[in-house]
């Protein structure tokens, strides 16, 4: 089966080639820039499609009305007020520099002296010149000379700042990443003012060459793994990347599986919290979803909160949540092998109250199961991708089928519900949906085993989950890390969080040598007589009334 | 390869899917043996009387339940063997019987006198489905089928009725003991024991208990109730021990947790309650001059629940004497069921296996003949310690006052 898709894959390979080759002005691109601003011009109409959104600006420098210049630029993805006041404005008014301007300097004394903005470059040839046009940055052309100034004058609409949907905290940072890759690394830089803060960018995709930024701490993180990320990035050959799940699914370094390998998150928080644990962030241009690799299992078990809160409360949250997963992941196929194959394993009590709502049920155990998650997954399903204003619709149905009236039809029994009901909340409650989305998966494949064989048909899946998740590597670190393989040392934030003071190292496999966060002795020492830190003054107080 | 991969993954499926779902059971095909009495018809063939629990009428609510139909149907087959009975039974019931959650055995007197308990036993021991921790009853002076047979109030289901009559009885009356099957067996395998079993009996009219009209009224006529401890000897039932005898049994073998004790004062029969709370009974053997001694020693620890004479309780001595008289309550209790025994020549109190435990290479002389000839001699040194703890929200009774001001 495994040659089978690798045959597959060549296929497609090959037909990527060739459509590329069709769509990419790849074969120009050693093409340098002529020297007549006409053709050159001309030249960037033709290669547009003549499209309306690029604005081409012809103007005079400085009063100099026989050396032609021209702006071109692409509206919507600049911001135009920086074109316009520093750029255009500064252009045609500076007559101070009228009689030092001739047609050889112009680029450079435009450079030099005039153009008010901050990133600016020389340009030679047609495909840089086009990409940069087309990530947003302002073309100056003069006439006469076969280079092109380029300003970076990226701007224009994007989403402000605003709170995570996906990862809600009560206690912690509001801010969420946004659509655009600057304002997302410069959230992370905020938190991490740190020159070892690296970044590296790369473009990705023929077509969309969507911008992606590498993210790790220099020290930290551990430079193989920085060069196998770096690999397997410049490996991805496809026309476009619209979403970090693009990459994540080219990267990932086990595709038969349901379990994500690569962690997602919209909290800056979260990302700079992996960096410092040695991780690698991978941004993507248009999402606010970060990549960190590597990641582990106990991974999507944590929430940025925990961090902030009290270890107690957070250890007491991350078992409720490891015990939530496998409620999620069993509780149908516990219904189905405790009530058609274990019978005696239920007192007696709950056993007759079971068989006698089962009574008018005309199916067997399994099908009503089946029958009852099946209606469930459709109106979640329903639920996620609604038009808003029919929401009330689903929410009104769904208690029908889900519920008093499904029990009265006598299609299901009243247990069956609740059973259904609190695997519904136990994947709601998963505080990652990339992993509470696998167990729902794999339920439906426990519930086939605990129909065939019972108890034994459950451990017995249960047993082939952990080998499968024991097999699963991210970027060489095993999945199931620090489990297995275990090493006690590092197991402090895992199902359990340590006290911050007890958190010396970091988590293992994943960072370099260096791995000591934090001096010793970090355990507060309050005074040891037990009293007020202020008793002293109170005392004085005292005696002076 | 690929076609071995493939080849292997077709296997694996059909293996998953041609085995079918075997042992798999639905709810609805499956009929809950709540209890199960066995008796001996006059061919010499066992007769079982199965308890099957009828679900819609026992869970309520749902159905609104109850009311019209039984929550109990009872279905009787024989065979030569308790398992030829068990499946002969499935001609007349249309589900597969299921016995893990059977909690109740009821055996004939009858059966249990003449044929003994021994080999009809074996089979809920083999069993995989039936549990050894089912509780094991003696019918007596009826048919077990007629207490299987009989609807009962409150609990609706006649064998949870009788396991928790007989639990709560042992709680806090102390005269009966729940023995299940296992503890029945190994009781009868040990030497140095020989096994005691509550007896119940029914009260009425035995037809009328079939009918649903028994639990239809406030005065149930038909009931069940615990009756007698059945005192059996080689496996077979020899002699029933009843009221203070049977809680002599009890206090032996440590099983009393909460009990009333009357005693007598000044002339007057019964006047004082005395309520045991706690109590711990310590049995302990020891060889003299090659003669087993048993000594039995009741830490006792009540209150006084009850005075019907003028006796005043704030008077340290009166409370004395009253635990002098419970001590001596208690110790003839003992000795009147430890006489019994012996008369039996039946070591139902385990004293065989405290000397086993105190001196072993006795035991294994004194083994052989123990229940006929060493239990009958064997002397016995009761020692009571009773305790008054409080004597309740009153110390004099409110009527000692009216007696003296007159």
């Amino acid at each position: 089966m495994p040659s089978f898709f690798k045959q597959r894959k060549k296929k497609t390979n090959s037909e990527d080639h060739k459509e590329s080759g069709r769509d990419q002005p790849n074969n120009r691109s050693l093409e340098f820039i002529h020297d007549s601003i006409s053709i050159n011009l001309d030249m960037i109409k033709q290669k547009t499609g003549n499209s309306s959104d690029i604005v081409i600006r012809t103007l005079n420098i400085s009063l100099h009305s026989e050396i032609k210049t021209a702006v071109v630029y692409v509206e919507g993805i600049v911001d135009s007020i920086s074109i316009n006041d520093f750029l255009i404005e500064s252009m045609m008014k500076n007559h101070a520099l009228q009689e030092k301007l001739t047609r050889e300097n112009a680029l450079e004394v435009i450079s030099n002296n005039i153009v008010a903005l901050g990133s600016i470059k020389l340009v030679s040839n047609w495909e840089q010149l086009l990409l940069s046009l087309m990530a947003g940055e302002t073309l100056i052309l003069v006439d006469g000379t076969n280079e092109a100034l380029s300003v970076g004058t990226q701007g224009g609409e994007t989403r402000s700042i605003e709170e995570p949907s996906t990862q809600v905290a009560v206690r912690g940072s509001r801010s969420g990443f946004t659509e655009s890759i600057r304002t997302n690394t410069a959230l992370v830089r905020r938190i991490i003012k740190n020159p070892d803060l690296w970044l590296e960018s790369m473009k990705i995709g023929k077509a969309t060459q969507t911008d992606v930024v590498i993210m790790y701490i220099n020290g930290i993180a551990n430079e193989k793994i920085v060069e196998e990320v770096r690999q397997r990035l410049k490996r991805i050959n496809i026309d476009g990347i619209l979403e970090s799940g693009y990459i994540e699914q080219l990267i990932e370094d086990q595709t038969m599986t349901t379990f994500p390998t690569l962690y997602h998150t919209e909290r800056p928080d979260m990302v700079a919290g992996n960096l410092l644990e040695g991780r690698i962030a991978i941004f993507v241009d248009g999402t606010p979803f970060v990549l960190i690799a590597p990641t582990i299992f106990i991974q999507f078990f944590q929430a940025a909160e925990d961090y902030y809160a009290r270890f107690d409360i957070a250890t007491a949250l991350r078992l409720l949540r490891v015990i939530i997963f496998f409620i999620s992941i069993i509780g149908p196929s516990a219904y189905i092998a405790a009530t058609t194959f274990h019978q005696e394993m239920l007192p007696t009590q709950l056993l007759i109250a079971i068989s006698a709502q089962r009574e008018a049920v005309p199916f067997p155990a399994f099908v009503e199961a089946m029958i009852m998650e099946v209606t469930f997954e459709i109106l979640r399903e329903a639920g996620i991708r609604m038009p808003r204003a029919i929401g009330a619709a689903v929410s009104i149905v769904g208690a029908l089928v889900i519920g008093q009236a499904a029990v009265q039809a006598g299609i299901v029994s009243p247990a069956m519900v609740i059973v259904v009901a609190i695997t519904a909340i136990a994947s709601f409650a998963t505080p990652s949906f990339a992993i509470a989305i696998s167990a729902r998966l794999i339920r439906f494949l426990f519930m086939i085993t605990a129909a065939t064989f019972g108890f034994y048909g459950i451990i017995l899946a249960f047993i082939m989950l952990t080998v499968h998740l024991c097999d699963l590597r991210s970027f060489g670190v095993p999945y199931m890390s620090p489990f297995a393989p275990f090493s006690p040392k590092n197991a402090g934030d895992t199902v359990v969080r340590l006290p911050w003071w007890a958190l010396k190292q970091r988590p293992p496999f994943i960072s370099n040598e260096n791995n000591i966060r934090q001096g010793k002795d970090q355990k507060p020492h309050p005074p040891t007589n037990r009293g007020m830190v202020n008793s002293h003054t109170r005392k004085s107080d005292q005696n002076e009334s | 390869m690929n076609r071995k991969w493939m080849f292997l993954f077709l296997m694996l499926t059909g293996l998953a899917l041609t085995s079918g779902c075997w042992s798999k059971k639905e709810l609805t095909d499956i009929a809950f043996v709540s209890a199960l009495g066995i008796d001996k018809n006059e061919e010499g063939k066992y007769v079982g009387t199965i308890q099957l629990i009828n679900p819609g009428n026992v869970a309520g609510g749902l159905q609104g339940g109850g009311g019209e139909a039984p929550s109990i149907t009872t279905y009787s087959s024989t065979g030569d063997n308790i398992v030829e009975m068990s499946r002969r039974a499935s001609t007349k019931i249309s589900r597969r019987l299921y016995y893990s959650h059977t909690n109740l055995l009821v055996i004939n007197e009858e059966l249990a006198k003449e044929e003994g308990i021994i080999n009809i036993l074996d089979a809920f021991d083999r069993d995989p489905e039936f549990r050894t921790t089912a509780t094991i009853i003696i019918a007596h002076d009826s048919k077990a089928a007629d207490i299987v047979n009989t609807l009962t109030g409150v609990d609706k289901i006649p064998a949870n009725k009788v396991i928790k009559t007989l639990k709560i009885t042992e709680q806090r009356w102390g005269e009966h003991m729940e023995v299940s099957i296992q503890e029945g067996i190994k009781n009868l395998i040990s030497p140095g024991k020989e096994p005691v079993i509550t007896g119940f009996r029914m009260t009425g009219n035995t037809e009328q208990g079939k009918k649903l009209e028994n639990i239809q009224q406030s005065a149930v006529e038909e009931n069940i109730q615990a009756d007698g401890l059945a005192v059996f000897k080689d496996g077979k039932l020899v002699d029933w021990f009843q009221g203070e005898t049977a809680r002599g049994v009890t206090w032996i073998l440590d099983k009393i947790k909460v009990t009333d004790i009357n005693i007598s004062w000044e002339g007057e029969q019964e006047a004082v309650a005395y309520e045991v709370l706690r109590q711990k009974t310590k049995v302990s053997a020891n060889m003299k001059n090659g003669q087993p001694k048993i000594s039995i020693h009741v830490d006792a620890e009540g209150d006084i629940g009850e005075v019907m004479v003028p006796v005043d309780l704030t008077d340290p001595s009166v409370l004395l004497n009253i635990e002098k008289t419970v001590e001596k309550k208690i110790q003839k209790e003992i000795n009147d069921a430890i006489q019994r025994a012996q008369k039996n020549q039946t070591d139902i109190f385990g004293f065989g296996e405290a000397v086993h435990r105190s001196d072993p290479k006795a035991w294994k002389k004194l083994k052989q003949d123990w229940n006929n000839v060493h239990f009958p001699q064997l002397k016995a040194d009761v020692t009571v310690e009773a305790f008054v703890r409080r004597t309740g929200l009153r110390n004099k009774p409110y009527f000692f006052r009216m007696e003296s001001n007159q």
